[in-house]
């Protein structure tokens, strides 16, 4: 990596960490007064962990092809986040969810979700081995589909979950989950996938909003502080894209010549 | 005694982490590529545990004669057959049954990919009217007429490269920016301990 590329991930991430501490201190002290606005995506999940109650039906959580080595790495915890926090809800019935992936590696990481989930409810007998499984993917992730079609009707699913790295693929697992009347609420890292997800979801959940599930089904200090972090840093980012703006509509007078060194 | 392993767990964590940053942003880079190598290493281990995974899943399926035990049957025939075919060297029988078998039932899917795409467009529209899932669809259509090969739709092809050019890269770059800010949020988070992925 070049100096001033090391240089410049080093302020991001020390902004970011500045950020965020002073984000989390301030929800620590006045968490009341910070008030998550309406999100119908996370609202609509405890609902959907609750009709599957009722129903006596399994609930369906899917990762897609995220990777805990590389990019979708975050991607992977936020989403670990908010299963463990719905599994936890759904962990008090009879079914075990169900936790799927087409990427092997994840598979550590699922199955601590889901025995977390019934650990912390006390119930760790309950857990179902078979309940976290492995799609094998080949080329654009169409086994993966056509394999989860099936598995969501022969596990009687009452709601899917997906949150992770899904391509347009997902557009036949979600209907054939609408085929079966069954609920779904997805969002992807993909463009692609997302443009699907977006079509076909039950309630939207776009972009950076999926990394805001711990807040809003959660809700620890530190959950929320990390949405105000967010919150902030989008600020200072459309600041610097404006500042970029006005840089170049003016020849590059000031921030260029700021940034270059020179007067 | 859990406890503990989960300080040891966050521990591990945080020094890694910062080691590799140190080392990705000042250093030179080694110990970083060390670390992603003893990663990869431990992924690949995984594998192991992927086909125990879907042995332990599907034979519990044809025991109990679940629903769809027959497809798993079907999985697991086919799953020990590519594996013998390669260890009794004859890679020309899991060439065929990749080029027989697995090609040609993916470009189904893919071609079935496009109807379920339209349906999502008709779907969006039909459980409820917002004008941004009207600007969804008709932005979907311009794109799908412009892709026709014809010369009368030249003009609907002018609008769709514009389109993709302009509104929609905007669009792209904006949720890739909030991915990308979400993600190094999430980052520092894991890295200061804030995050429960590793502790109770």
């Amino acid at each position: 990596m070049q100096v001033d590329a090391g240089i410049l991930t080093i302020i991001i991430l020390l902004v970011t960490l500045v950020v965020s501490l002073l984000a989390t201190a301030v929800a620590r002290i006045r968490r009341q007064s910070i008030v998550l606005r309406h999100h119908p995506a996370y609202a609509a999940m405890p609902l959907l962990v609750s009709e599957s109650l009722e129903a006596d039906r399994t609930l369906h959580f899917s990762f897609g092809s995220v990777i805990p080595s590389g990019t979708t790495t975050p991607l992977m915890v936020a989403a670990a986040e908010v299963f463990t926090l719905l599994a936890t809800r759904a962990a008090v019935g009879a079914q075990t969810p169900l936790l799927t992936m087409s990427e092997v590696s994840a598979l550590p990481l699922a199955y601590d979700v889901l025995r977390r989930a019934y650990r912390l409810r006390g119930r760790t007998d309950q857990f179902r081995n078979t309940a976290v499984q492995w799609y094998p993917d080949g080329p654009r992730s169409l086994a993966f589909a056509a394999a989860l079609t099936a598995a969501i009707s022969d596990e009687k699913v009452s709601a899917n979950i997906f949150m992770g790295s899904f391509g347009p693929e997902l557009a036949l697992i979600m209907d054939a989950a609408h085929r079966r009347g069954q609920g779904a609420i997805a969002a992807s890292d993909q463009l692609e996938g997302q443009a699907v997800a977006y079509a076909l979801s039950d309630e939207e959940l776009i972009g950076e909003e999926m990394f805001a599930g711990g807040a809003y089904l959660g809700g620890s200090a530190a959950q929320v502080g990390g949405v105000v972090a967010l919150d902030m840093l989008r600020v200072l980012l459309i600041a610097g894209l404006l500042l970029m703006v006005a840089d170049r509509l003016t020849g590059g007078v000031y921030l260029s010549a700021l940034l270059r060194g020179g007067g | 005694m859990r406890r503990l392993l989960a300080i040891l767990a966050s521990v591990i964590t945080i020094g890694v982490g910062l080691v590799t940053i140190y080392d990705l942003t000042i250093g030179d880079g080694a110990l970083a590529a060390a670390f992603l190598r003893l990663a990869a290493a431990t992924l690949a281990l995984m594998i192991a545990a992927g086909v125990i995974n879907l042995i332990i899943v599907h034979v519990g399926r044809i025991l109990r004669l679940r629903r769809g035990w027959v497809y798993s049957l079907v999985l697991l025939i086919s799953a020990f057959a590519t594996v013998g075919f390669w260890l009794a060297g004859q890679t020309d029988a899991t060439n065929l049954l990749l080029n027989s078998v697995q090609v040609p039932v993916e470009s189904a899917l893919a071609g079935l990919l496009f109807f379920a795409l339209v349906y999502g467009a008709y779907r969006l529209l039909h459980k409820r009217f917002t004008w941004a899932g009207l600007l969804f669809v008709i932005v979907l259509l311009i794109l799908l007429v412009g892709a026709l090969p014809l010369e009368q739709f030249a003009p609907a092809r002018q609008i769709r490269d514009w389109v993709l050019s302009v509104p929609v890269s905007a669009g792209a770059r904006g949720i890739l920016f909030g991915i990308a800010l979400a993600t190094i949020v999430t980052g520092v988070r894991v890295l200061v301990g804030q995050d429960r992925s590793y502790r109770e």
